[in-house]
């Protein structure tokens, strides 16, 4: 309750900062895992990481505190009753939803344990940025709206959609090409399967927040969203970082953890 | 009297229906394969999608669920047009072994399924927020029985639609099993002998899609039956107005019909082979018929999901007040547990079935040895959900003994919280034993020994639930109308089932029992014990609070009757037959083996239980208008929604309630359940 | 008190009729090798517990519906009884203790089944839809098991296409054959006679077919078979024409699927076959000509008889050359 309190007596400059602050965090984490992965190739150290940056978007961005924020309101047809009833829907949504990946995860340790698909690490490195600078753009987009500032929502909100827009085209339209040119296809084996079903599912995801984002677009120029009442940004936010949080752990899997085949 | 019309008006469209469908089905397959095959399996296809949309035609008119079929059938054709002319672009093969090739079967069949959606409105409110609309509260809704044809946000409506539709598709998971289970009465092949020839397949080949498909539409069935005594129920008991999310509900419900849809097509499409399990490297050889079934168990899948995490918000939001953890009636507890399990767990079938699905059109390797895959991970992520998947089967059905116990005996549940915590005991020590399925199956044999100690561990929360049980009805006044005869025969039954689980516990011996009729028989115990019988329970319960009617009593006690002793004389030779040497999933068996005759015993106790059931159908239909009224407690009970008149208000409750006591404290002089807020 | 007594008596009396019960009815088929003693074992100390069980449940939920039964008339309610701690703590103690312990005897039978003989004879097992084939460390296939009594053998188990599972009833033990990887199959037969191995694994159309004779028979009798087996390998390896036919077709398990006497079975009868008219799916009409049968036999799917299904029946895996190609195509030319 405390700190619930205590977001919401915050002011949008802090409120700003501290997306910021956590962006800067993760960027540097980010790049660590990436001199971890070339120089002591180090899978417990990666998951470590992996894990402390999940928790910094789940904690700051996707603010699963709030879940314990029940109101004292009794009027279940209120608005601010509902507004805890869909959090709680939403996240029992990713909860169900993260066994997906979960399994697919699974499937990637059994199937290819110690190794990992001959894959183009910088490539991995920036789509993966790309896709971190569109969460940053999505939390300053929900603290705008947050405070009613619907220019600055309107802003930002086109630019996380647009870098999400970048990272498919990323992943569907230059690393599925250059994996193929590589010789890991669908069909090539079992790299090649985890990898594309992997990222493929991830695609999908993505490209299901993107279009929960123009709808959100559309709605919020048309002034359908206040301050006070915006679920739909929340959930399009938390929808965006959640996808974020599943590459959080992907991208590890895939480029980083193990060595090269053959 | 009037309502009979459009039923006849239905049954008469839907012969001509199917016919023209077929008709049109056989004419394609001409034109694209040059030859005649009157059982061309795109005839029998669209046979079933015109028959049965023109019933609903018949009987409510082009809207609603009519509409849905009608865009399903046509997404479906579309989808696979479009796949079709992309294959005809890139030159590829345009036509395959079953009309349309694979990619188009299955592409086709996924724009059907959701299709079905659009149409039959499950997602025009969301359609209208995301268009930024707003939607009224209490939408717009028929009166009558056509609402249930409808896309209603009614939990009650929606309970009975998915009961009535859990009850349908019983029946028609019961006629395979009586058409294979007739075949087995004898050794050697009788009717589905390796001539027939239907539907691209001979008789072995029917015989294994028959079987295939009662296992998976018997659980989806299941699925849908817990689904609507959840739906029914836990709202009232919990004194709300309707579950958490109305929309979702509906939604969840309607998915349901495209995926039954979709699982019978498969038996239309070459049927597949593998049994409800869908075990890799057979499932990635089976013809399409197997995408159809995992596309069904995708679509199904998420019903299931949705339908889970609705629940859990409802009782985490929806409570009224005064109702603290240990104040909800049992069976709450029941569908906690049990939506713990559906909306987590159940991606991973989904997600095993989809991986086979894109091994099938891309070659991707996840289980094929040739390319490094690994059958048994499969068998792991299927497991992980199918085996929790039984505890989702029967805790609302051990739920539903619990909350009822108490009513017929007139004493107090004994031991509610150790009852509440042993349905999460089970539910969670259920997501540590799936490999007890796969003791034979080649795994790294260090895993066998935790995993027999994790499953034998799931008999303590289990013996809880009997003990108490038991203890309650001790020194009670125990009254034996219907829903108590089934609560106490699902005892019974249930205790069958979990006797016979240790043994295949236990790893050695279990090398004997496995892939046996000793599992069938263990299974089929367990499932009728902890949710066939206590679902006829609830129903005959909680019949007269939906209708203001109850069901015949008579008929009730004959159902029972002639149901038990069938049900358990079929089970335990079912079980002996395994011992001896009869494994699972054979349309044929050795006559050494000597066990001709138990065959037919078990074949003669199948249609015995068919017909009890049938005399079931018969009263449960005929009640709904004729039943003799009963629209006040008839049963006594203190749980909440028996406190006002049946049937139930359209908005439930018209004073809300408050939570004064305990909810069993039946004996206790003075004692109150709830107390109305306006009433005093 | 007087209740207790009474369901005491009775849990005692019904725990006994039905653990004798059950041992009256020999559920289990002969016991026929090493392995099966402790799988008895165990199954019996299974049935000793839930014959126990099912009395402890049984007897008083049937004393309570005869004795606490409603009376005419009588409209209260029952005592008010909410649950008792010490009571709910034994019956959840209890069990936990007992399920350690039936947790650890399952863990030791299961060791004792698999007690390795490092001496054990290994033989290759090669399962396929839908038969079965046994290489013999001396060099030769057959589609029968012969087996030492009281010697271990150890089978290494592979499947040319899908999951199947070995299962002899009488041996107890069932392990699944996985494409992809070898299985191991240990077993001490101990009583001479005539067994089936029964594929225990949904495998497709014909799963309920996939059986093979095992015969089990004393150490030279063993010896005498193998002697003969290698002796009709050698023949078989230069012979030709139709007997080294019919000697192929049994070793390669053909009449899982074909019969040589007209009645059609998975696949088409081979009575009568050479030279006929065979009417194909695709509307066609071919000669049964040397060159089809060929052609049948290494790729079953290019021409599928009309009424039948195509098949995935792999018999590249069985190595089979042209020369004994030609023998076979000998032998059925003398079905008539």
């Amino acid at each position: 309750m405390a700190s619930t309190s205590m977001t919401h007596s915050q002011d949008k400059a802090s409120a700003l900062s501290q997306g910021l602050v956590i962006f800067i965090y993760l960027a540097i984490l980010t790049g660590i895992e990436f001199f971890i992965a070339l120089t002591m190739d180090s899978a417990p150290l990666l998951v470590l990481v992996a894990i402390v940056k999940a928790g910094l978007v789940a904690y700051y961005y996707m603010h699963i505190y709030r879940l314990t924020a029940v109101e004292a309101e009794t009027d279940h047809h209120s608005y601010a009753y509902k507004l805890v009833s869909n959090r709680i829907g939403l996240w029992l949504f990713l909860l169900s939803d993260s066994f997906v990946f979960g399994g697919l995860l699974t499937t990637r340790i059994y199937l290819l344990g110690p190794t990992r698909p001959a894959l183009n690490q910088f490539l991995g490195l920036t789509v993966t940025a790309v896709l971190l600078v569109s969460s940053f753009f999505m939390n300053r987009a929900e603290t705008s709206m947050e405070h009613g500032d619907r220019k600055s929502f309107l802003l930002n909100a086109t630019l996380t959609m647009l870098l999400g827009v970048a990272f498919l085209l990323g992943v569907v339209a230059v690393e599925w090409p250059n994996a193929i040119r590589e010789g890991v296809t669908p069909a090539s084996g079992t790299a090649g399967a985890v990898f594309f079903m992997m990222t493929g599912m991830h695609a999908f995801h993505v490209f299901t927040g993107v279009l929960f984002l123009l709808v959100v677009l559309r709605n919020a120029r048309r002034g359908l969203y206040s301050a006070e009442k915006h679920w739909a940004v929340e959930a399009a936010t938390v929808y965006w970082h959640f996808v974020d949080l599943v590459w959080i752990f992907f991208y590890p899997a895939l480029y980083l953890i193990g060595k090269l085949i053959g | 009297m009037k309502n009979i019309k459009p039923l006849w008006r239905g049954l008469l469209l839907l012969f001509i229906g199917a016919l023209i469908g077929y008709v049109i089905g056989v004419a394609l397959d001409f034109l694209v394969m040059k030859a005649v095959n009157f059982s061309a399996p795109v005839g029998g296809l669209f046979g079933l999608l015109g028959g049965v949309s023109s019933f609903f035609f018949g009987l409510i008119g082009y809207r609603w669920i009519t509409r849905g079929l009608v865009f399903q059938l046509i997404g479906t054709i579309v989808g696979a047009l479009f796949v079709t002319g992309i294959r005809f672009i890139l030159g590829m093969d345009v036509f395959g072994d079953f009309f349309f090739t694979e990619p188009a079967w299955v592409f086709g069949g996924f724009v059907g399924g959701l299709s079905f959606l659009v149409g039959v409105g499950a997602v025009d409110d969301w359609f209208k927020w995301a268009m930024g609309e707003e939607t009224s509260e209490h939408h717009e809704e028929p009166s009558g029985w056509e609402r249930y044809f409808s896309v209603s946000l009614d939990h009650k409506v929606i309970g009975i639609q998915y009961t009535v539709t859990s009850l349908l598709l019983i029946s028609i998971g019961g006629t395979f099993a009586l058409i294979f289970r007739t075949e087995l009465a004898h050794s050697g092949l009788q009717f589905l002998t390796t001539t027939l020839h239907l539907f691209d397949q001979n008789g072995l080949q029917i015989y294994n899609t028959l079987m295939s498909l009662h296992g998976m539409i018997m659980i989806i069935s299941i699925l849908i039956g817990i689904a609507g005594v959840i739906n029914y129920v836990v709202p009232l008991l919990l004194g709300a107005q309707d579950m958490a999310f109305p929309r979702l509900n509906a939604f969840s419900y309607w998915i349901a019909v495209p995926a039954a849809v979709l699982l019978l097509s498969s038996l239309f499409l070459g049927g597949f082979d593998t049994g409800w399990t869908g075990y890799p490297p057979l499932s990635a050889r089976a013809p399409v018929g197997m995408q159809m079934f995992f596309l069904g168990v995708i679509f199904a899948g998420w019903s299931s999901i949705l339908g889970g995490l609705n629940v859990l918000a409802t009782v985490l939001r929806m409570r009224a007040k005064g109702m603290t953890a240990f104040r909800m009636p049992i069976f709450v507890w029941a569908a906690i547990a049990t939506s713990l399990i559906s909306a987590t767990a159940t991606q991973l079938i989904g997600l095993a079935f989809q991986l086979v699905m894109f091994e099938r059109l891309l070659g991707m390797g996840f289980f094929d040895p040739v390319k490094g895959g690994d059958p048994i991970l499969f068998q792991h992520l299927f497991w992980f959900y199918s085996h929790p998947a039984v505890y989702v089967f029967v805790l609302p059905g051990l739920g539903v003994i619990s909350e009822l116990i108490p009513v017929f005996v007139r004493k107090p549940l004994y031991g509610y919280r150790w009852v509440a915590m042993s349905s999460l005991g089970i539910a969670l020590v259920g997501f540590l034993v799936w490999a007890h399925h796969m003791f034979a199956s080649g795994m790294n044999e260090y895993l066998r020994v935790p995993f027999m100690y994790s499953t034998l561990l799931v008999a303590v929360p289990t013996g809880v639930k009997f003990f108490s049980w038991v203890a309650t009805m001790w020194k009670g006044k125990i009254e034996t109308p219907t829903p108590m005869l089934f609560v106490v025969g699902g005892i019974v039954v249930f205790l069958l089932g979990g006797l016979s689980g240790p043994p295949n516990a236990t790893v050695a011996t279990d090398l004997h029992l496995t892939d046996t009729y000793f599992i069938v028989g263990h299974f089929h115990d367990t499932i009728f014990g902890g949710f066939v019988f206590p679902f006829f329970a609830a129903i005959y319960y909680w019949f007269p609070k939906a209708t203001g009617r109850r069901m015949n009593e008579t008929l009730g006690k004959i159902h029972f009757w002639m149901m038990t002793p069938s049900f358990l004389t079929l089970t335990l030779l079912m079980m002996r037959v395994g011992l001896i040497g009869m494994r699972r999933r054979i349309a044929d068996y050795d006559p050494a083996l000597h066990i001709d005759g138990y065959h037919l015993v078990m074949t003669i106790c199948a249609f015995l239980i068919a017909a009890s059931v049938f005399i079931f159908l018969i009263n449960f239909f005929r009640s709904i208008k004729h039943g003799e009224e009963a629209t006040g407690n008839i049963w006594n009970s203190r749980s909440p929604e028996w406190q006002v008149p049946s049937p139930m208000p359209a908005h439930n409750y018209d004073h809300p309630f408050e939570v004064v006591g305990e909810p069993y404290d039946y004996g206790l002089a003075g004692s109150q359940y709830v107390k109305f807020v306006d009433s005093e | 008190m007087r209740h207790f007594v009474i369901i005491g008596v009775l849990v005692i009396l019904v725990s006994v009729l039905t653990y004798n019960g059950i041992q009256a009815s020999h559920l289990m088929p002969v016991e026929a090798s090493a392995q099966s003693i402790p799988v008895d074992w165990m199954w019996n100390a299974d049935m000793a517990a839930i014959a126990f069980l099912f009395a402890l449940i049984m007897v008083p939920l049937i004393y309570s519906l005869i004795v606490f039964r409603r009376r005419k008339g009588d409209t209260s309610d029952g005592e008010h009884i909410e649950g008792n701690a010490a009571l709910e703590i034994t019956w959840t103690v209890i069990p936990l203790i007992t399920v350690v312990v039936f947790a650890y005897l399952g863990a030791y039978t299961l060791g004792e089944t698999r007690v390795i003989d490092p001496n054990a004879a290994a033989i290759r097992v090669h399962a396929m839809q839908w038969a079965w084939h046994f290489e013999y460390p001396q060099g030769f296939t057959s589609d029968q098991l012969y087996l030492p009594v009281n010697k271990q053998v150890d089978l290494q188990m592979d499947s040319s296409d899908v999951i199947h599972s070995f299962w002899v009833p009488e041996f107890r033990i069932k392990q699944d054959v996985v494409p992809g990887r070898i299985t191991e199959y240990r077993i001490t037969p101990t009583l001479i006679g005539s067994y089936k191995v029964r594929c225990a694994e949904l495998c497709g159309t014909a799963h309920s077919y996939m059986e093979a004779p095992v015969v089990v028979v004393s150490q030279s009798d063993y010896d005498t078979w193998i002697a003969q087996q290698v002796k009709a390998a050698a023949a078989l390896l230069n012979a030709t024409g139709p007997d080294a036919g019919k000697a192929l077709v049994n070793k390669f398990g053909c009449l899982a699927c074909h019969t040589v006497d007209g009645t059609p079975k998975i696949g088409p009868t081979w009575f009568g076959l050479y030279g006929s008219k065979v009417e194909l799916s695709d509307g066609t009409t071919i000669t049964a000509n040397d060159a089809y049968i060929k052609q049948s036999i290494l790729q079953p799917a290019s021409q599928v008889v009309k009424g039948f299904s195509p098949m995935s029946f792999n018999a590249q895996a069985l190595g089979v050359t042209d020369q004994q190609i030609s023998n076979i195509i000998d032998y059925i030319k003398t079905l008539k």
